[in-house]
């Protein structure tokens, strides 16, 4: 070893210093989500490799020691000394900061990777890794600790194939000892086999012995499929694929009867959650297309179909490799690249209009569903109107119900929206009034999952929550018109408020999403015990917690209804913000939530009562 | 405002979570009758406390009022209609093949008419209840904490006669419901008896040679 090369190696060591100062600076957090972005950048490489056409099985195992080993089939890290650096490309990319094939349009003409950190900052934040090279017939190995070299890059053996095979011990300093989860690495890697049709992954679960195995010859149209698999169908999947100026293309899309659109985006293996320019070149070129084949072969009369009529019933996966993306957006992903938008504009309006003349019985199929869904707009459209002009009449833009708090600034202000005129007298005389609101609803609200458009907008009680919150509905949607920044749903604590629960959330999911996604939706908790002891009261939010208080001498009430406590009771009980839990409802995965509001809530009660079946033993609160 | 305590909640987890607590509760104790008694929680209720009342087949009629209130009280902590609807349904003679309550005054008729406000009716137990209740204080039962923990109600009733046969049950639940007629006494002794002494008689012989069919209330 000369000086030149230890000189080097203080300043690679430098740049990983500076990862492990500022972790969150490269995998985003240091919290579940950033341990398992660790695994993801590993695993990124070995599908770059599978992407290029080089690697057709990943294997993921997390061992019975904690550390977790990524294992692949492509060419192998290069191993011969890089002619800049003077060491093997192996400690290139294991200890250089944005070093490796994908950095540079030699290697791979697209990569994945979100923050294209590369695999050193994962090396950085490990405890130790140690990575395999299969090349040149033979095995290669170095290994690491807190991201330096520990041993030099030694020949182990021989090897019969090639690949890279990569094991690393998160280091417990930065993720304060977090462990893999089986259930998150699952998803992802289902998600990525679907979206690389051909690829073969397995994720193996040392310590608990859990396998699966996902491989899917037909890519995305397996993963509409998979989306769909509760709801019934009205064609089989239809898929095509394209490639303009470097841009590849595959979009599945298959219609159903039920009344919810999913559209979800992909751009090199990433999942674009805010959408971005692929998805308005999906969109526009949907309605272009569906409106041209329906004025020549379907219209009787001068109908006009909008993107809402086309997407009404709408499964669809897009997912595009593109060379250099560029990600915005508050969590960094909707795709902003402008071009994107004509090329799959292009590709979707060639493809999609062959498929609907070669196929006119489905094209048939799917104009009339659309139609139906126009009808069933104007229909709305009207109702919405009468909810507009109703509201002028009552002088005030506000339900009749509603008991509105006297601010003015939605930032402080909250609506409860409770179970019933005898809670909602409780939490009228209980609330501050300056800031919170009450709106009282009349029993169980009308099921949204299972019921159009206008049909909803027809529901009392579903106006009245719309006209209180105040930013409209599906697309007329606007969050910064919302009058409250907390839509605190405060049902009774016994199964009966739990349906409410589910019913609101469903409604909330399906037509105000956004709501949700920026935060707004809370659950209230109220006690479920009142407890009496010496002259003391204690509440009690749990069966637990109210037998560690109960013993000799106690009286305990059981609240059935928020209606049973007195005005300051709930006040000080659940309402009072300075006392009060709230939980603040967000939503991790949108294809499962989707799945789940299927089950639960749709038309298929078959699925529902297997549903319940298998998780019949995982029943909280029993009532009878 | 500043030191809120709130907690993340997925909504994946809330809605399983809320939506088993439903289901489950009303699969197993609100719209689907307990094998053993052939009684959905309600109907359970009101015969206990009916009999903790004291109100037997050969004592005067009450007040079907009373019966609710008590029932609300005690038991069962939901709307009072729900209560006395069920009240009412097991006294009316064209709902029952066996009648479990004996009432006086205007319990509704077949043809649709409303039964009377339950400040008019006046309810019993009738004979065939006290066969349900029979030995309850001999430790026959289990029993558990009413929804205060100030009481104790039994799970399940005695039974000496199989009633969800006799009477028969529908209910929906959520994701199943039910639906059984109601059947001849004497037809489900006679087959009790020959199951007792041939207890591997078959389901088919035991409709071939004992229990023709159903035997509804109205003769059909």
């Amino acid at each position: 070893m000369t000086e030149e090369y230890n000189v080097d190696k203080i300043k690679v060591l430098e740049g990983l210093e500076a990862v492990r100062k500022r972790p969150a600076m490269y995998i985003g957090s240091t919290d579940e989500k950033g341990l398992h972005h660790l695994v993801e950048e590993v695993i990124d490489n070995s599908v770059d490799e599978a992407l290029a056409g080089y690697c057709d099985r990943i294997e993921v195992t997390i061992n019975e020691d904690g550390s977790i080993t990524v294992d692949d089939n492509g060419r192998g890290i290069p191993v011969d000394v890089h002619k800049d650096y003077g060491i093997s490309g192996v400690e290139v990319v294991m200890t250089k900061l944005h070093a490796g094939g994908k950095f540079d349009k030699g290697a791979y003409k697209v990569a994945g990777g979100l923050h294209g950190v590369g695999v050193s900052v994962v090396n950085a934040l490990s405890k130790w890794l140690e990575v395999e090279v299969r090349r040149n017939g033979k095995i290669y190995k170095q290994r690491y600790e807190r991201g330096k070299p520990i041993t030099p890059l030694e020949i182990v053996g021989e090897a019969k194939d090639t690949g890279t095979k990569v094991t690393f011990y998160p280091d417990d300093e930065i993720f304060g000892g977090k462990t893999f989860d089986y259930h998150i690495l699952k998803k992802r890697l289902q998600e990525i086999a679907f979206l690389n049709k051909g690829l073969k992954i397995r994720l193996v679960d040392k310590r608990t012995g859990k396998e699966d195995a996902f491989y899917y010859e037909g890519g995305i149209i397996e993963f509409v499929k998979y989306i769909n698999k509760n709801k019934n169908p009205l064609h089989d999947v239809i898929y095509f694929e394209g490639e303009k100026d470097g841009v590849h293309v595959e979009v599945a899309l298959q219609y159903t009867d039920g009344y919810a659109e999913n559209v979800f985006t992909f751009v090199n293996n990433i999942h674009t959650k805010e959408g971005g320019t692929h998805l308005s070149g999906f969109k526009s070129a949907l309605t272009r297309v569906l409106n041209e084949y329906g004025r020549k072969n379907v219209f009787k009369n001068n109908e006009a179909l909008e993107g809402e009529d086309v997407r009404e019933g709408l499964t669809a996966i897009i997912s595009c490799k593109v060379p250099n993306p560029q990600f915005e957006g508050q969590t960094k992903t909707k795709l902003g690249n402008s071009e994107v938008k004509g090329i799959v504009e292009t590709i979707m309006y060639e493809k999609l209009s062959t498929y609907l003349e070669e196929n006119p019985s489905v094209a048939r199929k799917i104009i009339e569903r659309a139609l139906q869904a126009a009808k069933a707009r104007e229909a709305a459209r009207k109702a919405r109107e009468l909810v507009r002009r109703k509201s002028y009449l009552e002088s005030t833009s506000l339900p009749g119900k509603l008991a509105d708090c006297t601010s003015n600034e939605p930032e402080k202000c909250e609506l409860f929206i409770v179970e019933g005129d005898s809670a909602g007298g409780s939490a009228k005389q209980g609330r501050d009034r300056r800031y919170q609101a009450i709106l009282p609803l009349k029993g169980k609200i009308l099921n949204v999952e299972k019921a159009s458009f206008d049909k909803i907008l027809e529901n009392d009680e579903i106006r009245a929550i719309i006209s209180s919150i105040g930013t409209g509905i599906g697309d007329d949607f606007d969050i910064r018109k919302a009058n409250y920044h907390k839509i605190i749903i405060m049902t009774d604590a016994d199964v009966d408020g739990a349906h409410i629960r589910t019913l609101l959330l469903t409604f909330f999911f399906r037509y105000m999403r956004p709501l949700i996604e920026n935060g707004y939706v809370y659950i209230a908790q109220p006690p479920l015990y009142r407890i009496k002891k010496g002259g003391k009261e204690y509440y009690a939010y749990s069966d637990e917690e109210m037998k560690r208080i109960a013993g000799d001498g106690t009286t305990i009430q059981r609240y059935k209804g928020l209606g049973e406590m007195n005005p300051e009771q709930l006040w000080e009980t659940t309402m009072n913000p300075a006392k009060r839990i709230l939980k603040k409802v967000e939503i991790e995965d949108a294809i499962e939530a989707d799945e789940l509001f299927t089950i639960l809530m749709g038309k298929n009660v078959e699925e529902r009562r297997k549903f319940i079946r298998e998780h019949a033993k995982e029943v909280v609160n029993l009532d009878v | 405002m500043t030191s809120e305590n709130i907690i993340v909640r997925p909504l994946e987890e809330e809605m399983k979570t809320s939506y088993l607590d439903y289901s489950m509760s009303v699969i197993v104790g609100r719209a689907l009758p307990d094998v053993r008694d052939g009684l959905k929680p309600v109907h359970r209720r009101i015969l206990y406390a009916m009999k903790e009342m004291g109100l037997h087949h050969n004592k005067p009629h009450r007040k079907s009022a009373r019966v609710v209130g008590e029932v609300l009280g005690k038991f069962h902590p939901h709307g009072d209609t729900a209560v006395y609807d069920a009240l009412v349904r097991m006294a009316q003679t064209f709902s029952m093949r066996y009648p479990l309550i004996d009432g006086h005054g205007n319990f509704g008729s077949i043809d649709g008419d409303a039964p009377a406000a339950m400040r008019y009716t006046e309810v019993r137990l009738s004979k065939i209840s006290e066969e349900l209740l029979k030995d309850l204080d001999k430790d026959t039962v289990d029993w558990r904490d009413n929804f205060d923990g100030t009481l104790k109600e039994p799970v399940v009733l005695p039974s000496l006669i199989p009633n969800l046969l006799l009477n028969g049950s529908s209910g929906i639940a959520v994701g199943m419901a039910t639906d059984i007629p109601p059947h001849n006494l004497n037809e489900v002794v006679d087959a009790i008896i020959a199951t007792i002494e041939n207890p591997d008689i078959s389901i088919d012989e035991i409709f071939a040679k004992y229990i023709k069919g159903p035997d509804f209330p109205t003769g059909v």
